[in-house]
């Protein structure tokens, strides 16, 4: 099988790493060919902390993804998260020099380049530069600059940068598995490109994916990245949460998360319980469920009303025109639909990927919002570029070497 | 076009500048004040006041008080904080006129041992009297040194925070952090003196090196003025291209800051970067955002920016601040007077002497044996000036005099350690103050059932 027409998506996730293996067909759709999926340790918040295991359950999602697309994996996609991810926006300007009047794709180059000229802290490097609008000659409204006349070129940019090392543990782990990282996005990107359509985005939507370590979220307005953050909060603080507030073991707690879990205050009944039952190493025990819910939904309150506090200071909330958008594996939780439009006072989706050909159900849950998102945004680059005015191909990556080593 | 005149004669503003004076009590005390003199800290009178005689020549200060003449002839006080505050009552005259025209004292001491314990809290008091604003910079004293030494440390604090403005406290325990274990022992308590020196003389270089962005004794005394004399001291100082950032997280590193998790707490904070004069505005920008996740909306920030040129390429970030209610507490500060009015009999215990004797040279300690319950005594009202604390400062033994009681309760809650979890581990996530890996309804104080 021809190499150029798969593509493969790698999320190393904070409960789950992930492996999406898709299929470009002639008609420029994708398809789904295997998903694989095992459990995650040695990773907290998005990021690695124990190399070894992690590499190890890397390799088995990695093996699982093989086996069930029956595709030799040489090359990946990775997502990336983790506190230390953040953004701005900036603009850059060049100036055409004298005697030349048209704009061509050096311009863009150097407009870019402009951009990314600022004072980040020393051990910091960028992951995207993306640019969000253009203006010819302080005009607006400019799509796509090249051909056009002008003396003045000025484009605004949404820089997405993190610590070099902090990123780079997760591409030595991949590279260690004799695997190519061909391109690095953070998550919210691709869950983004996973869960909405280019209408949403040209609307304005707010994507939140709510994973086992960390909530990330990105907002879309005019068609272009506007804002985009991590915060290290997300399913494993409920869980943690459970453990602490009813005093049962983190693994049991987890599970009441799962199955009993709900962020609607007062819908059980006064009193009303669940049996734990006995395990080896548990004794039984009945806990309330109204202590479980308001535990969880302090905590995705919280949450949520931090990531609403971002926006707002950003002053972005009033342009989201299509809504909210909540994926990942943390927005099964029973409410949460609910609880986010009371938050954010406007109609909330529970997003799942758009669908594809292929395995169904990998696109109908949205634990695996992020890890298809990649295989889109590899196929949208890869068809795009380097010539098409589309967005993905604006996207260029630039990595300022964090590749090295 | 104004012009300046070159003759122009500029009025000589240094006896505008003030008078700093670094105390230093007992050996602990004096180890810290020979640290601080090393460093070297601009225009300040050190003063060493000791019970021993030994520890008193060897010092560098420049003036010398030596105290119970006649009660201790020479020798330390024995690990006895009654006698430490007998023997400095003897002196009062000689410390008083050390004191004279100070208008801001730094007292630094070791608490557990006779003289820091029992002689600090008096000299404090003098300072106060002589409307100085009193910094007390205290070391507490490792808990394997027995339980009785640190009871007479926490006696000895109670009675400092009542008088003076503010008191950062080093606790030992903590300090060890800094020093590996295996550094060696004289190395390792060196460190510790190296810590408190550089409290002190950031402090000083802040009240009186001209800034850019200038913060004035004024600002000093609100941030550490208000709470409850609990003080948090940060500093650090870094040079290279990422300068800014790492000079901001060794200051958090600081054993005092607990990582800036408590910064959360405070309701003034100030922060003061000094650097050459190659300082940018971005690094100022990148101290003060990264500082901005630390501390709540609320929290009152102070920002000095000072230009020293002799830093060059370094550039230091020094935060200072202090926990509680900022709400003013009359009496502490303003109404010395009225601390003689009340005598709580819980305070006025101070233990009899033990058979072992401790010196005041932090490494010669020895777990102090406390097996006898040790016979204790009201002390005699000494003349005028009685040894007293208001009940505020020592809510635990006293609560029932407590006059915010509701408040005091809150404050006890916080201190409590809160378990993180899963995540004791890992990297905090610290929003607004928050950390976020404490679950919230045990932050919001929501009560599950």
């Amino acid at each position: 099988m021809a190499k150029d027409n798969i593509f493969v998506g790698l999320e190393i996730g904070t409960s789950k790493i992930c492996t999406v293996v898709a299929e470009a067909r002639g008609d420029g759709t994708l398809k789904v060919i295997g998903v694989g999926n095992v459990p995650t340790r040695g990773v907290r918040k998005g990021e690695i902390v124990d190399f070894d295991t992690a590499k190890r359950c890397v390799h088995d999602a990695i093996a699982d993804a093989e086996e069930k697309s029956d595709v030799e994996i040489s090359e990946v996609y990775m997502g990336i998260t983790g506190s230390h991810i953040r953004s701005f926006n900036n603009r850059g300007v060049v100036m055409l020099e004298e005697g030349r009047e048209e704009i061509d794709g050096q311009d863009l180059e150097d407009v870019r380049a402009n951009a990314r000229e600022v004072s980040l802290p020393i051990d910091d490097c960028i992951l995207h530069t993306i640019v969000q609008h253009y203006y010819v000659d302080g005009q607006d409204g400019v799509l796509n600059p090249v051909g056009l006349l002008g003396k003045k070129l000025e484009a605004d940019f949404h820089i997405v940068y993190g610590i070099r090392t902090r990123i780079q543990n997760a591409i030595r782990c991949v590279k260690e598995l004799e695997l190519e990282p061909a391109d690095v996005i953070i998550n919210s990107f691709a869950a983004a490109q996973a869960v909405l359509e280019k209408s949403h985005k040209q609307l304005g939507a707010l994507v939140i994916d709510i994973g086992g370590g960390t909530t990330d979220f990105v907002i879309y307005i005019d068609g272009a990245v506007k804002q985009s953050g991590v915060l290290a909060v997300g399913g494993d603080h409920i869980t943690n949460d459970i453990s602490i507030g009813l005093k049962i073991p983190t693994a049991r707690a987890e599970k009441l998360k799962v199955e009993e879990g709900d962020v609607t205050l007062a819908t059980a009944f006064p009193g009303e319980t669940i049996l734990l039952k006995d395990e080896t190493g548990f004794a039984g025990r009945e806990v309330e469920r109204e202590a479980l819910n308001q535990i969880i939904h302090a905590r995705l309150r919280e949450a949520l009303q931090i990531v609403k506090r971002q926006i707002e200071t950003e002053q972005n909330l009033h342009y989201i025109g299509a809504g909210v958008f909540i994926t990942g594996g943390c927005s099964q939780i029973r409410g949460l639909q609910h609880l986010a439009s009371e938050i954010f006072e406007m109609p909330v989706t529970m997003a799942h990927a758009l669908s594809m050909a292929g395995v169904t159900s990998a696109f109908e849950n949205p634990h695996f919002s992020t890890a298809l998102g990649l295989v889109k945004y590899a196929h949208l680059v890869q068809t795009n570029h380097p010539t098409s005015s589309g967005f993905f191909s604006r996207a260029i990556r630039k990595f300022s070497g964090i590749f090295r080593n | 076009m104004v012009q300046l005149n070159r003759h122009y004669d500029r009025k000589d503003d240094s006896d505008e500048s003030i008078a700093i004076k670094v105390v230093g009590i007992g050996g602990a005390g004096s180890n810290v004040l020979d640290r601080v003199m090393l460093d070297g800290v601009d225009s300040a009178d050190l003063v060493t006041i000791n019970t021993d005689v030994q520890s008193l020549t060897a010092s560098v200060a420049a003036h010398k008080v030596q105290l119970g003449r006649t009660l201790t002839r020479g020798l330390g006080s024995g690990g006895d904080p009654e006698l430490g505050l007998a023997a400095a009552e003897e002196a009062v005259e000689e410390i008083r006129s050390v004191l004279q025209g100070g208008a801001v004292v730094f007292v630094c001491a070791g608490l557990g041992g006779g003289t820091g314990s029992g002689a600090a809290p008096f000299v404090t008091r003098l300072a106060k009297e002589e409307n100085a604003l009193v910094l007390v910079f205290a070391t507490l004293p490792f808990s394997f040194e027995g339980r009785r030494r640190c009871i007479q440390a926490e006696e000895g604090l109670a009675r400092l925070r009542a008088y003076a403005d503010a008191v950062v406290c080093f606790e030992n325990d903590r300090m060890a952090e800094i020093a590996l274990p295996r550094m060696g022992i004289h190395e390792a308590f060196a460190t510790a003196d190296l810590t408190i020196s550089q409290s002190i003389r950031s402090v000083a270089h802040l009240l009186q090196s001209p800034g850019l962005l200038h913060i004035g004794f004024d600002g000093v005394c609100k941030v550490l003025k208000g709470g409850d004399a609990r003080g948090l001291f940060g500093f650090g100082e870094a040079e290279g291209e990422n300068r800014a950032h790492d000079s901001l997280v060794r200051a958090l590193k600081n054993p005092l800051m607990n990582r800036g998790e408590l910064l959360e707490e405070a309701h003034h904070v100030l922060v003061h970067i000094r650097g050459g004069t190659n300082v940018t505005l971005g690094e100022v920008q990148i101290i003060m955002e990264e500082l901005n996740r630390h501390i709540n909306d609320q929290t009152q920030l102070f920002m000095g920016i000072g230009i020293d040129l002799r830093m060059e390429n370094r550039l230091s970030v020094s935060i200072l601040s202090s926990l509680g209610e900022s709400i003013a507490k009359p009496g502490v500060a303003e109404q010395p007077n009225h601390k003689e009015d009340l005598i709580p009999g819980s305070m006025m215990k101070l233990m009899a002497p033990v058979g072992v004797v401790a010196e005041e040279r932090p490494v010669s300690r020895e777990p102090v044996e406390s097996k006898e319950p040790i016979a204790v005594q009201p002390e005699p009202p000494v003349g005028p000036p009685v040894w007293s604390t208001p009940a505020k400062s020592e809510p635990k033994m006293a609560p029932s005099v407590q006059p915010k009681k509701e408040e005091a309760k809150q404050e006890i809650l916080r201190f409590e350690p809160v378990s993180r979890g899963r995540f004791e581990k890992s990297e905090p996530t610290i929003i607004d103050g928050q950390n976020l890996d404490i679950p919230t309804f045990l932050r919001k104080n929501i009560r599950v059932k």
